[in-house]
């Protein structure tokens, strides 16, 4: 069953004035419960606006936001409500930490939905948990801390909601490579725990191509292309057309089959690649 | 919400106005804006309009979007106005009911304050709709240069200027979306008491002051980094020159203040009860 799902969804910065953009065009979504989706796109494709109205942030110009099956404006109390069910988690969060403590800041969302002491304690330390805050963190001012460690502990503050959607715009980003790692790691890990829903807004095709179940490709406001990562990755002369590259390991397939040797060109993963070029070496006895 | 604020604001187009000299169009600002308050009879006031409108029409800019600018002040010209009617008791009592009383006088005076805030407004935002604020603040610069060989360093008050101007859209963007991001954690900032609200701002306030030092510490790194050492010895590579329209702008202002003053001594202050009289 569709779990979020937004149907004609269009939305126009500045309606009404000469600067009017349309940042969604006529947008179908359709996520199912448990699914880890990534939204690809270049900048400024609407991405992040339609992250934003999947929480309530934005309110459509037209067009529905569905969580389970029920409009999200139909009340005000429900478009609160939603903000709680799916978290959204901002491009460079470590930017608005603002509490004396690690462990007020990730408290600020629960204790915002009104839960009892016993309750948000017990979230704090599950979410710092999730995201390898050790307890002696806890109590430092977020200001002292690294900008890795930061984003962690800005990711926390989303996931103590325990949000049954849980969506990072562009989480990665700015990041060292180690960094990344941990991040991604936090997502799967949350996705396998809970069996919630989570959405990534990314640019890098690598990383989508290792932990995405599904894949929507934005493109001048609409969805371009929507699927597994194998589906959408095929096309891969479409996708640089929008600004979009494959991953560096599929780019090397692609060459050596120019270059005449008979790999498979649906490599995403250097893992996958690994098993190929294996499979290549032992038929051509080159393993002993 | 926040963006609907237009004070300040540059409207980029390409017309005599935005061509003119930034000295130019500052002074003539500001000789209007002082005329506006010499001025004592409504003829006067009619010849500021006229110029004002004549203005609006050059600068190319949208009648619309200029009278926008104006709404955020709608409710101080409100609130001087029912002050000067409350005040000013002179002419014919018009009405006389338990303690209110309105007179010809007060409801004139109150018609001419109201006019003459909104021809500041209208002047000033006209003078940053036609301005960028790198020109502005290079105006600015040059007026005030002769202060700088007194040992006013001028220079670096232009260049905070400069700066603040430049940084209103980046916070504008800034506040957006950290309360954006504290929204998505359930954070209230529309609903509750006075103290509750005030409190909500916290989490709004603090990455904001945070970020913004974070902010001028690079920023004095790049400037530093491009050899900026104040102002001294510095040129500019656009250096401001008079062309004929600045020379034709300082006559048109030349003749304006003469208009006024010559109105100012022949239609004399404005007399309550007989502008009344004449107008029933």
């Amino acid at each position: 069953m569709s779990h979020i799902k937004t149907e004609n969804l269009t939305y126009t910065y500045s309606a009404g004035t000469p600067f009017k953009i349309t940042a969604l065009d006529n947008v179908n979504i359709d996520i199912e419960k448990g699914e880890l989706v990534a939204v690809i796109g270049h900048t400024g494709s609407g991405k992040s606006t339609l992250v934003q109205h999947l929480n309530g942030l934005l309110k459509p110009s037209s067009g529905r936001v569905l969580l389970d099956g029920e409009d999200i404006w139909s009340s005000k109390e429900k478009v609160r409500s939603t903000r709680f069910r799916v978290g959204l988690c901002f491009q460079y969060p470590e930017y608005q930490l603002f509490e004396s403590t690690v462990y007020k800041d990730i408290a600020f969302g629960p204790s915002n939905m009104g839960l009892s002491e016993a309750e948000i304690d017990e979230r704090v330390r599950r979410a710092a948990k999730y995201v390898g805050i050790p307890d002696e963190m806890l109590g430092k001012s977020p200001f002292d801390l690294s900008g890795g460690e930061k984003r962690r502990v800005a990711i926390a503050g989303v996931i103590s909601m325990e949000p049954e959607v849980l969506i990072l715009d562009e989480p990665t980003s700015g990041l060292d490579p180690a960094g990344r790692e941990q991040i991604l790691a936090i997502l799967k890990n949350y996705r396998k725990m809970t069996g919630n829903t989570v959405i990534v807004v990314s640019h890098s095709m690598d990383d989508v191509a290792r932990f995405a179940t599904k894949v929507i490709v934005m493109n001048d406001s609409r969805v371009e292309d929507s699927g597994t990562v194998d589906e959408v990755y095929e096309n891969s002369a479409h996708l640089s057309e929008i600004g979009l590259s494959v991953p560096q390991v599929t780019e090397v397939f692609i060459k050596l089959k120019k270059l005449g040797y008979p790999v498979s060109e649906k490599i995403y993963t250097v893992e996958q690649g690994y098993s190929e070029l294996m499979r290549l070496f032992s038929e051509r006895g080159l393993l002993k | 919400m926040i963006k609907d604020i237009t004070i300040g604001q540059y409207f980029p187009l390409d017309s005599v106005l935005h061509r003119l000299d930034p000295r130019v169009k500052l002074l003539a600002a500001t000789v209007f804006i002082i005329m506006t308050f010499a001025v004592n009879n409504f003829v006067g006031l009619l010849l500021c309009f006229a110029v004002a409108a004549a203005v609006i029409a050059c600068s190319k800019v949208p009648l619309k979007t200029v009278l926008k600018g104006l709404r955020p002040i709608f409710l101080i010209v409100v609130i001087t106005s029912l002050l000067q009617i409350a005040y000013v008791k002179s002419g014919i009592v018009l009405v006389d009911f338990w303690k209110i009383k309105i007179t010809s006088g007060g409801l004139l005076t109150a018609l001419f304050m109201a006019l003459r805030i909104a021809l500041l407004i209208l002047m000033s935002t006209m003078l940053t709709y036609t301005t960028s604020p790198t020109a502005l603040t290079n105006g600015l610069d040059r007026i005030f240069a002769p202060f700088n060989k007194i040992g006013i360093d001028f220079h670096t008050i232009t260049m905070i200027m400069t700066i603040a101007l430049r940084f209103i859209p980046t916070l504008i963007e800034e506040v957006d979306k950290i309360m954006s991001a504290q929204k998505s954690r359930g954070a209230d900032f529309e609903s509750g008491s006075l103290i509750k609200r005030a409190k909500a701002l916290i989490p709004l306030f603090i990455p904001l002051l945070f970020n913004s030092i974070r902010r001028a510490y690079e920023l004095a790194n790049a400037m530093t980094c491009r050899c900026y050492n104040g102002g001294k010895g510095k040129t500019t590579m656009n250096a401001l020159k008079f062309s004929g329209g600045d020379y034709l702008s300082v006559a048109l202002t030349a003749a304006f203040v003469a208009s006024v003053v010559l109105l100012n001594i022949f239609c004399g202050e404005y007399n309550a009860e007989f502008t009344f009289n004449a107008a029933v």
